[in-house]
């Protein structure tokens, strides 16, 4: 079995590999999915703190289904956003897509 | 409720203004020349229909609830000082509107609308005695003049109305903590929130802190060394009736907080900051008066030439005593006036010449003789030519100072030598020598004839008959604590000539002996023993019979 | 659920079942009209519900919500402005797309978050909340299909927003772990002042650095002024002003609930936050040309001036934040209206070259710009200078108290007030520019409809209301935030 210690630390590696994702890869279904990797390492937070520290409380698994719900349907918007962004510059590099200063 | 007349007065007229000049420009002129005539009699009415309280400073005002919630009222109070300065606004308004007459072609409307807004803000200054409202007042002349100066002014108008905003709105907020750094000591010594400046009154006397809060944003406006750079590039670029009003009363502004708020809210800290100031101020009119010297620009010159005249007021506030107090409060008024006409020369001079840069002028004595006169005779009062109001307040000052601290005032007084050479050399360039400018300049017109006049008017009567004057500001010199009375004894005041013979013997005040003996000696006469009411009439506000000297006796003293 | 708690709980749900009604709605007709009839009916719903809820105290709903006259508050000038925002919406999809049905439908969804974060007490409703503003917000702002700026504003605030939530919830979770519990309260309770694990202090600081995110504090500015040019205006609207309340309420709440700020840590890093807020808005929008640019740059900053009445604390803080607050919104709804309204089919009249001469062609549009403009600046006879004073009068209060740190926040809100004036009035400046006949911007000779004036006018007056007459407001304030402080 892992240790709390250990758990927690693969939730922070977890967190910022997929922080990493988003600074580092100019694709923007990489970067869609490092938010999606972000939220799991809190999903994995969420779980530890129960299995560890309050294995008689059930907030944890209400909050781990409602992020994963959440999460869908903030990658279903984000999908479709990128989908346009496809359409309408034939890339979805984001390093390419530059129209405003910033 | 006068009071507030005269502020709706100048708003909704300057309103009507703007609806005016969307029908036709000349509408525009007249309808803001009317209101402010209106303003000039309601301020002659104010003149005459004073009551005052006894035992109260205060003339004419109103008090009503604003904003419960910070204790926030909307106190308009007036006193001597604020008296003179409000006729001084209303003077000048008239003539500011006067000598927009040709010169604004453009949007006319628009323009006599933030001209009147400037003069209600100004006024508003002049008498709000709640902070709050003072601080609204103050921000609230700026908007206007920022308009004037960046849409009528001359070719880098922009910058100078944006530097002008900025030192003005940076001072204004750090005065504006101060106000609540007030409020709040109060607030931590009684329980209660108030912005009332009655009220505020000895709250902190000594806090150091504060005081330059409130000094910072005064020595802007001023404006004081090293505080001034904003003022020659505003002068310059303003249109010639914003340049008339910067001078005339913005400044003023500046000389009116220092008065008002400096000494009498926080008398200890001034005392100890005293030297400093006062250093600032002779700092002030020496570089004013050598930068003067050096300008090429008739506008840039005059505007150097305020800083020059206003540092000797910052040297009169901080001299903290009455002689200098009343100096101060006559030199606001003539510098208004003289370096105001100078302006207006300036914009003239601009107007027929299509320059200012006094190297391609030269010889206009002999093309516009009357103009050439009217130059010398506000060259002659910026060098402070006796007979004159700059004389007198020039020498009510280096009186005054001389008492605080004599080194300080004997390098102000070479700054009267520096004055004299500028204003020598400004004519000397400009109106004398050979003929530099083709074409025949046009003289003066009647118009500019009666702005001029009214301007020698005012700085003869200043110069000639200041007894008024000084009765009207004493009453309320007389209550800025911290402010050393016995010098008052040269003045007339509330005193009476018995008490002051007394003082000035005192040995309770063995420091004021010499120099009151020193002055009886040198002239002649005892000042304190001349009778009251030689020559001017009673002052309205009932403390008149009580004075002791005129100012000619004075003058006479000096010479 | 008891009565009161339905009464309490009936403006969030009329502002979610207006967004069902709104899908229904799309079933019978597309009009785009009757949509926003309906958009429009909900929200005035919801506003009055608030005023029928207003009465009785605070309610708790389920472990989740806590709607008190703090939440029903902010609730309402949400929905005040959501109306204003709605008539602009109508009017800048009306000509622009056909496909109007779905935009009211996230946008009443967006709203509807903002309310259940005004009221959320626990870290659940703040995540729900949170999410249903930022998917509705970056759908709209790329909802216009043909627009590509539009749809890389999506892109990024979609990247924006979504890291946001995770490190939220990142730190939330985190906090679960240590204490075994998301209320507000409870955490309150079980969090020792002056706690220094590195659980909690981790925890908090993603929280706050989720919130950071959200309203756009610097250093988590970056990408804000590309969102807020590149969406429509009446989405930037939306972004600068509800989503921006909504959170702030949140961030006010939670911190008074948890007693956050006693802990010392947490007081040094907002204060920085605050500070590098201020100089980086005002900073970075000196050399903006484009007006949204300049907007997201003043609001950057004008969240720093927010968090200086935050960290104050108490009654005062809250109060001062609050009606700081509402004199912002109406402000920024008026400048977007005008936006809007003057704004071409082909491009948002977003350049501050696009007003040039304002002034003297249409005078009394540009008196009304100036006005809400000097508001966001902080002139007096503005709401924005009220909120300004009462800012500065808690701040110096809380330096005089013995906390002299305050010193360099309100020193830093003066000088940053000063430095941003100068790209105000840059845009004032515009407006007096001179241009040759026929050589104007087209965007100045366009005719305002009568919808947009009406915004206009009353966002306008709002602003002048609040400055030159702002004591009923700040009683009403502080009799419906009091009941924290009791």
């Amino acid at each position: 079995m892992f240790s709390i210690t250990g758990l927690l630390t693969i939730s922070g590696i977890l967190f910022v590999a997929g922080a990493a994702a988003l600074i580092t890869r100019r694709n923007a279904v990489a970067a869609l999915m490092g938010v999606e990797l972000m939220l799991n390492a809190a999903n994995l937070n969420f779980v530890a703190g129960w299995r560890y520290f309050w294995p008689e409380r059930l907030d944890a698994h209400v909050a781990v289904l409602l992020v994963i719900t959440v999460a869908a349907a903030e990658a279903a918007v984000g999908l479709a956003i990128i989908l346009n962004l496809y359409r309408k510059f034939g890339t979805v590099d984001l390093e390419q897509i530059r129209l405003m200063r910033g | 409720m006068i009071l507030v007349l005269l502020i709706l007065n100048l708003l909704l007229g300057g309103g009507l203004a703007w609806l005016a000049g969307r029908w036709s420009a000349s509408a525009a002129r007249w309808t803001a020349l009317v209101v402010t005539l209106f303003e000039l009699l309601f301020v002659g009415l104010l003149w005459l229909r004073l009551e005052p309280a006894e035992g109260s400073p205060w003339l004419a005002g109103i008090v009503a609830d604003w904003i419960p919630n910070f204790s926030v009222k909307l106190i308009l109070l007036m006193d001597g000082v604020s008296l003179l300065l409000i006729t001084l606004t209303a003077v000048l308004g008239v003539l500011a509107v006067l000598v927009s007459w040709r010169e604004i072609q453009e949007n006319v409307g628009f323009y006599y609308f933030n001209l009147l807004c400037v003069l209600a803000g100004v006024i508003g200054v002049f008498t709000a005695l709640d902070l709050f409202l003072f601080y609204v007042c103050w921000e609230l002349m700026l908007i206007p003049m920022f308009l004037l100066i960046a849409n009528w002014g001359h070719a880098h108008r922009k910058a100078a109305a944006i530097k002008f905003f900025l030192f003005t709105q940076l001072s204004g907020l750090l005065m504006l903590v101060a106000i609540l750094g007030l409020a709040l000591t109060h607030f931590q010594a009684t329980g209660a929130i108030t912005f009332d400046y009655r009220a505020l009154l000895g709250t902190a006397p000594g806090s150091l802190w504060l005081m330059l809060g409130f000094f910072v944003a005064f020595a802007v406006k001023l404006p004081a060394f090293p505080l001034h750079t904003w003022l020659p590039d505003a002068h310059t670029e303003a249109p010639t009736a914003g340049s008339l009003l910067l001078a005339g009363l913005l400044l003023k502004t500046g000389a009116y907080g220092l008065i008002r708020f400096i000494l009498p809210l926080f008398p200890e800290a001034a005392a100890a900051f005293a030297p400093i100031a006062m250093t600032l101020g002779v700092i002030g009119i020496l570089y004013g008066a050598v930068l003067a010297f050096a300008q090429t620009d008739f506008k840039r010159m005059v505007a150097y030439t305020s800083v020059s005249h206003l540092g000797f007021v910052l040297l009169a506030v901080f001299a903290m005593n009455l002689l200098a107090l009343q100096g101060a409060v006559v030199q606001m008024l003539a510098h208004g006036f003289s370096t105001g006409a100078l302006f207006v020369l300036a914009g003239a001079l601009q107007e027929r010449l299509h320059t200012r840069d006094l190297r391609r002028m030269g010889g206009l004595w002999t093309l516009m003789p009357r103009m050439g006169a009217v130059a010398l005779f506000f060259a002659m009062a910026a060098l402070g030519l006796p007979g004159l109001g700059n004389f007198v307040a020039e020498f009510l000052i280096l009186l005054g100072a001389y008492r605080a601290n004599m080194p300080l005032a004997a390098l102000a007084a070479v700054g009267l030598v520096f004055a004299t050479i500028y204003a020598l050399w400004l004519l000397q360039r400009a109106f004398y020598g050979p003929v530099a400018s083709e074409g025949a300049p046009r003289d003066l017109r009647p118009r500019e004839t009666l702005i001029f006049a009214v301007m020698m008017a005012a700085l003869l009567w200043l110069g000639l008959f200041p007894q008024p004057v000084l009765d009207a500001a004493a009453p309320a010199l007389h209550r800025v604590p911290g402010v050393s009375l016995h010098v008052g004894a040269y003045v007339r005041g509330p005193r009476s000539p018995a008490r002051v013979r007394e003082s000035a013997h005192s040995v309770a005040r063995p420091e004021t002996a010499p120099l009151a003996e020193h002055v009886r000696n040198g002239d002649g006469s005892v000042w304190g023993d001349a009778k009251a009411g030689r020559g001017e009439a009673p002052a309205p506000w009932g403390r008149a019979g009580t004075g002791t000297s005129t100012i000619d006796d004075r003058r006479g003293g000096a010479r | 659920m008891t009565h009161a708690q339905l009464t309490a709980l009936l403006p969030v749900i009329l502002l979610a079942g207006t967004a069902v009604a709104l899908l229904l709605v799309q079933a019978i007709t597309r009009s785009h009209r009757v949509t926003a009839g309906v958009t429009l009916a909900g929200l005035a719903a919801a506003l009055v519900a608030v005023t029928r809820a207003l009465p009785q105290g605070a309610t708790p709903v389920t472990a989740l919500l806590t709607i008190d006259r703090f939440a029903l508050l902010y609730t309402g000038l949400l929905a005040l402005i959501g109306i204003g925002l709605t008539l602009l919406s109508f009017l800048y999809l009306a000509g622009r797309t056909r496909l109007t049905g779905a935009y009211y439908i996230l946008f009443t969804l967006a709203l509807a978050g903002g309310a259940v974060l005004a009221s959320s007490a626990h870290f659940a409703a703040f995540f729900l909340g949170l999410e249903m503003i930022s998917v509705s917000l970056f759908a709209l702002a790329a909802y216009r299909r043909d627009d590509p700026a539009g749809i890389e504003a999506g892109m990024k605030y979609l990247v924006l927003a979504g890291v946001a939530t995770a490190v939220l919830l990142f730190g939330a979770a985190l906090l679960y772990a240590r204490y075994g519990t998301m209320a507000f309260a409870a955490l309150g309770t079980a969090i020792a002042p002056g706690a220094g694990d590195p659980l909690t202090l981790a925890g908090i600081a993603l929280v706050v650095a989720g919130i950071g995110f959200k309203l756009t504090l610097a250093p988590f500015h970056l990408w804000a002024p590309d969102v807020y040019e590149g969406a429509p205006a009446p989405v930037t609207g939306f972004i600068a002003t509800i989503s921006k309340a909504a959170v702030f309420a949140l961030l006010l709440r939670l911190f008074t609930q948890v007693h956050l700020r006693e802990h010392p840590a947490l007081f040094a890093i907002f204060a920085t936050l605050a500070i590098a807020s201020i100089f980086a808005g005002n900073l970075l929008g000196l050399r903006q040309m484009n007006l949204k640019r300049v907007l997201a740059y003043s609001s950057v900053a004008n969240m720093g001036y927010l968090l200086i009445a935050f960290l104050a604390g108490g009654p005062a803080g809250a109060i001062a934040a609050t009606f700081y607050l509402t004199a912002y919104l109406p402000a920024l709804l008026g400048i977007f209206t005008l936006l809007t309204a003057l704004s071409g089919r082909e491009r948002d009249a977003d350049a501050i070259a696009d007003y040039a001469g304002l002034a003297w062609r249409r005078p009394v549009l540009a008196a009304a710009f100036t006005v809400l403009l000097l508001s966001l600046a902080g002139i007096p006879l503005t709401g924005g200078f009220i909120g300004k004073f009462y800012v500065a009068l808690t701040g110096v209060s809380a330096a005089l108290a013995g906390s002299p740190a305050f010193w360099a926040l309100v020193g830093a809100l003066v000088v940053g007030s000063v430095i941003g004036l100068y790209y105000y009035l840059r845009i004032v400046l515009a407006f007096f520019q001179r241009t040759p006949a026929g050589e104007e911007p087209a965007a100045i000779t366009r005719r305002v409809p009568d919808a947009a004036a009406i915004v206009l006018t009353l966002s306008t007056l709002a602003v002048l209301w609040l400055g030159v007459l702002p004591g009923n407001t700040l009683t009403l304030i502080s009799l419906l935030v009091e009941e924290w402080f009791r």
